[in-house]
């Protein structure tokens, strides 16, 4: 029995520290409750000055956990200065924002909080509306055992809850994991997705989300608008048109592409990548056959969501 | 109480040093948890380093790596590099330098996150174009299968060929010779059509290498030459370094410490061995004077204190006291130390010869009385045990080494309240008595008596004195050539109130006792002078005890007296009564020569009685010998007392002294007197002693 584990053991090791994607995990370990509270605060408008904003209204993780408009729509009706990226699978990510400046959800679940084009709230006024909400006082007495809520307990609920939203058992997930086979398409698609080199910078867990890169590489891509990228952080002019390399996890849902939400498609994504990441060209097949192996990254909703 | 406060002391020492060892041992715990933490951190640092390295080796080699691992491991950096930030040990001002060293650190590890993000953006370019270029000749020479090859064709297929293999060269040896010098690109002089696209698309890669080359070099090199493994390895030697003299420190302090508890440990130890010892000491005593309040401490007997206590809980007790006759020669003689052992063997041979009576106790009253109580017991008894035990004692033989001493006790046995007292008083007669050794105490004994009439006459003499009816009478003293008159002896006499007179038999023992003594004899000098005074055809005598010599105010007084009337005081002559306490003959001799100085003389009466003793003439100028009574009265009857008188006769004539005969109360002892030649006589042939002496000279025989 043991001589067979080993050797299985000894078989699988390499076949899976080849293979540059990794399945999500179908176990992480949540609080539930916490999660739960932090989704009830997800929800909630509460938390935007004028209560017309909740971290679900540019989030949408019913489907994508993105926004599908270009900017999002914040603090009476300021639109924001970057596509939403998704929410979903975002513990994957080895820093968020679009250029990184939060290393971890805690760090960035501030953020939006208190953008004034987003809740434009503070940390104060977060605490004292939800303190005021018997809902909450109760919530945070079952989960923190303490009447007393703060903006730090506040935020480690959330925090919970955006660990919960991971997408598993996604098709190609699946397929690591040896339990299906991917249709010839898909399989073609993902060799295609190999060769051609988008795996150099979409490798990982969630397939991207862990370097960063130019948009741009090969060929100079002429944003129109000025994005808040890397180059904020580093202070590098060679950082100018630095990005996180976004997840290609749910890729299928979260229309439009790129920080600033200028392919529709994509398909009209994927040509743009080929030409100035990759200098080189797709063939419509070609394309076509990576757009279904991309289909294959879309996980299932988030358990959390079905969870009371 | 002094033992005990050092015992608080040194208590509260030892609590305080445990505190402090306590204290001490919690702080040496947090410093070796925070030592192995902030160590810990440091061996992981390097480690994490070291597969950083290694994981962006991988990944430059590797066509195909996830960067996921390379992001973990710079976040595990970050987070361990806080815990060193923080951590506690740091807080010591000791380990500034190694604060200082950490901001270095920091820095370095920013710098290299820096070159590592770059690092994977040039990465994926130079990877991608690379994996180009060589997928690009491969689909080239896939077609090449189908169509023909023309030679500029092969020409450019060559070129191409041997450009990648520069670049790959180049990226494998990590070495920008390779593409430095020639320009990398494929020649834009193709006509093909097909030729033309293949270059277009090469050249476009190719470019970018070769513009991307220099900078990934540099980048990737520049991460492998990080001295962040050397920083750590340099922190690390600092702090264990830091870290070692800290733990020497408290090292010594630990032993410090121990010390003192150990120190303390003894002390305590050693104080309360020396109280267990006080309080042993102090339990002894209090013992021992328990003990001494019931018991005789020499002998262990029960002492007096025990009898007075004991004789007042019983009804009929019967005492027998017991007193070491002349125990006190036995001291002087042997000295206290035998003195003491002899009490003791007679208190456990008291013990041993009673041992077979039922309820007795056996006391120690005094230095040489023993008493030994009976409840209910017959006096018959009793009085027999006593005889019983005086032979006994009286044969014992008391054996020290060579030494054999030998005593004699007397007893005095008694059942009449005060018990104590009674044989005191028992005792005291039986002393007197040297025939006897043991008496019972009774009423007919008249102890009591005797004392009583002793403070009767004390008080009678008291108020004579006050009265003034002490005064002298006188006897005549006869010249027996002459039979006259030639001069009186004043004797004493007490007249009582109802007139009658009292003989200084009566009462001059009792007076000697007291201080009365003393006023007596000064209104003998004082009266008889006056007497004198009026008689100046007599001489007068005046008796003086021996030790009356020695009272100074006395001597002082009779002086003062012969000074003041010189003509009398050379008719007083002194009667000395000898005695046997006197020793001091200067003394005497002094006193003689002084009345002699007066024309007084000196008389030494009752001479053949008693303690006489010739010594005195050798050393003492005698003028006059009286001779004792109990010779001279016998003198007519009793040969032996004759031959008595002749001899002190012919002696005192051979010195010059003249004799007295007194006592004379016959005639015939009155002629055997004169026929010896004895010079003067008195008696109650010549004359009784008169309150005043006679106007002539005449004898009035009677």
């Amino acid at each position: 029995m043991i001589k067979w584990l080993l050797l299985s053991y000894f078989f699988l090791l390499p076949l899976l520290a080849d293979e540059p994607i990794v399945p999500i995990p179908l176990d992480e370990p949540i609080d539930i409750p916490k999660a739960k509270l932090g989704q009830e605060l997800f929800f909630d408008t509460l938390l935007s000055r004028d209560n017309s904003t909740a971290c679900v209204s540019c989030h949408d993780i019913y489907s994508g956990g993105a926004d599908e408009r270009s900017v999002s729509i914040g603090f009476n009706g300021a639109k924001g200065n970057i596509q939403a990226p998704t929410v979903l699978n975002a513990r994957y990510n080895f820093k968020q924002f679009w250029n990184g400046r939060a290393n971890t959800l805690l760090e960035q679940a501030t953020g939006p909080l208190s953008n004034p084009t987003e809740h434009n709230m503070d940390p104060k006024k977060v605490q004292d509306r939800v303190s005021l909400s018997n809902k909450y006082k109760k919530m945070f007495k079952e989960v923190y055992g303490t009447y007393s809520i703060t903006y730090e307990l506040i935020l480690d609920a959330i925090v919970e809850f955006e660990n919960a939203l991971t997408t598993p058992n996604a098709k190609f997930d699946k397929y690591l994991r040896g339990e299906i086979k991917l249709t010839h398409e898909e399989q073609e698609g993902y060799k295609l997705f190999k060769q051609y080199g988008c795996i150099t910078c979409h490798n990982g867990i969630n397939v991207g989300g862990n370097s960063f890169q130019k948009m741009g590489t090969f060929v100079a891509y002429n944003a129109s608008t000025t994005f808040p990228d890397r180059s904020e952080i580093t202070h590098n002019m060679e950082d100018i048109n630095v990005f996180k390399v976004p997840t290609l996890r749910n890729i299928a849902k979260t229309a439009p592409y790129f920080h600033d939400a200028s392919a529709r498609t994509l398909k009209e994504a994927l040509s743009v990548m080929s030409k100035h990441n990759l200098g080189i060209e797709l063939s419509n097949q070609e394309s076509d056959k990576i757009i279904l192996f991309l289909e294959t990254l879309s996980g299932e909703a988030p358990k959390i969501l079905d969870t009371f | 109480m002094k033992l005990k406060g050092m015992i608080y002391i040194v208590l509260i020492v030892g609590l305080f040093s445990s505190f402090a060892m306590v204290y001490f041992y919690t702080k040496q715990k947090a410093f070796s948890e925070n030592y192995k933490q902030f160590l810990s951190a440091m061996y992981y640092l390097e480690n994490a380093e070291e597969t950083l390295n290694y994981l962006i080796l991988q990944n430059a080699i590797y066509t195909y790596h996830n960067h996921d691992a390379i992001a973990q491991k710079q976040q595990e950096i970050n987070d361990t590099f806080r815990v060193l930030q923080i951590s506690k040990i740091l807080q010591d001002a000791h380990y500034k330098s190694i604060g200082l060293s950490l901001e270095k650190l920091q820095s370095q590890i920013q710098e290299s996150n820096t070159k590592i993000e770059k690092f994977l953006q040039l990465n994926a370019g130079v990877k991608n174009s690379l994996l180009f270029l060589t997928r690009h000749i491969d689909n080239a020479a896939e077609s090449l299968k189908q169509e023909q090859c023309s030679q500029e064709c092969k020409d450019i297929f060559l070129n191409a060929n041997l450009i990648l293999r520069q670049y790959n060269n180049a990226i494998r040896m990590q070495d920008l010779d390779y593409i430095k010098d020639a320009k990398l690109i494929l020649s834009n002089g193709a006509k093909e059509k097909k030729n033309i696209d293949f270059i277009q698309s090469f050249n476009l890669h190719a470019t970018f290498l070769q513009e991307q080359y220099p900078q990934y070099i540099a980048t990737t090199k520049s991460i492998f030459k990080s001295q962040i493994g050397l920083t750590l390895q340099q922190i690390r030697a600092n702090f264990t370094a830091l870290a070692l003299n800290d733990f020497k420190a408290l090292n010594a302090f630990s032993i410090i410490l121990f010390s003192i508890l150990i120190l303390f440990l003894t002390t305590i130890s050693f104080l309360f061995l020396i109280y267990m010892r006080e309080n042993k000491k102090l339990l002894e005593t209090k013992e021992s004077l328990e003990y001494s309040l019931v018991y005789d401490q020499l002998t262990g007997l029960y002492n007096r204190t025990s009898l007075e206590k004991k004789l007042k809980t019983i009804e009929h007790p019967h005492f027998m006291l017991i007193n070491i006759d002349s125990f006190k020669n036995i001291n002087d003689i042997y000295g206290n130390s035998i003195g003491n052992a002899l009490l003791k063997k007679i208190a456990r041979l008291l013990e041993t010869k009673l041992s077979h009576i039922d309820n007795i106790e056996i006391y120690r009253l005094g230095a040489d009385e023993f008493g030994v109580l009976f409840t209910n017991a017959l006096s018959s008894k009793v009085l027999n045990i006593a005889h019983i035990l005086e032979k006994n004692i009286a044969s014992h033989s008391f054996i020290f080494g060579e030494l054999e001493i030998h005593i004699t006790i007397s007893i005095a046995s008694n059942f009449i309240d005060p018990i104590l007292e009674n044989a005191d008083l028992a005792l005291k007669r039986i002393k007197k008595d040297p025939t006897k050794r043991v008496i019972e105490y009774r009423e007919n004994l008249n102890l009591k008596k005797s004392v009583q009439e002793n403070l009767q006459m004390l008080e009678t003499i008291k108020t004579a004195l006050l009265d003034d009816r002490i005064l002298p009478f006188f006897q005549p003293v006869i010249n027996l050539k002459t039979l006259k008159i030639e001069k009186y002896e004043a004797l004493v006499r007490l007249e009582l109130k109802n007139g009658r007179y009292l003989t200084p038999y009566k009462f001059l023992d009792t007076a000697r006792k007291s201080y009365l003594y003393e006023e007596i004899t000064r209104i003998m000098f004082e009266k008889s002078m006056r007497v004198a005074k009026v008689y100046p055809q007599y001489r007068f005598s005046i008796n003086l005890a021996m030790r009356d010599i020695l009272n100074d105010t006395l001597t002082k007084s009779i002086f003062e007296m012969f000074e003041e009337e010189k003509e009398v005081a050379s008719r007083i002559d002194i009667e000395l009564l000898e005695s046997e306490d006197l020793h001091d003959i200067e003394l005497v001799q002094a006193f003689i020569d002084k009345l002699h100085s007066f024309g007084s003389k000196i008389l030494i009466d009752d001479f053949g009685s008693g303690y006489s003793n010739f010594a005195y003439f050798a050393h003492l100028d005698i003028d006059t010998i009286k001779i004792d009574g109990s010779i001279i009265s016998e003198i007519a009857t009793n040969n032996r007392k004759m031959h008595m008188l002749r001899s002190i006769h012919n002696f005192s004539h051979g010195m010059d002294i003249v004799n007295i005969a007194e006592f004379v109360e016959t005639q015939e002892t009155a002629m055997l007197l004169k026929e010896v030649g004895v010079e003067y006589a008195q008696g109650y042939y010549f004359g009784h002693p008169l309150p005043a002496p006679l106007e002539r000279d005449e004898i009035i025989f009677s």
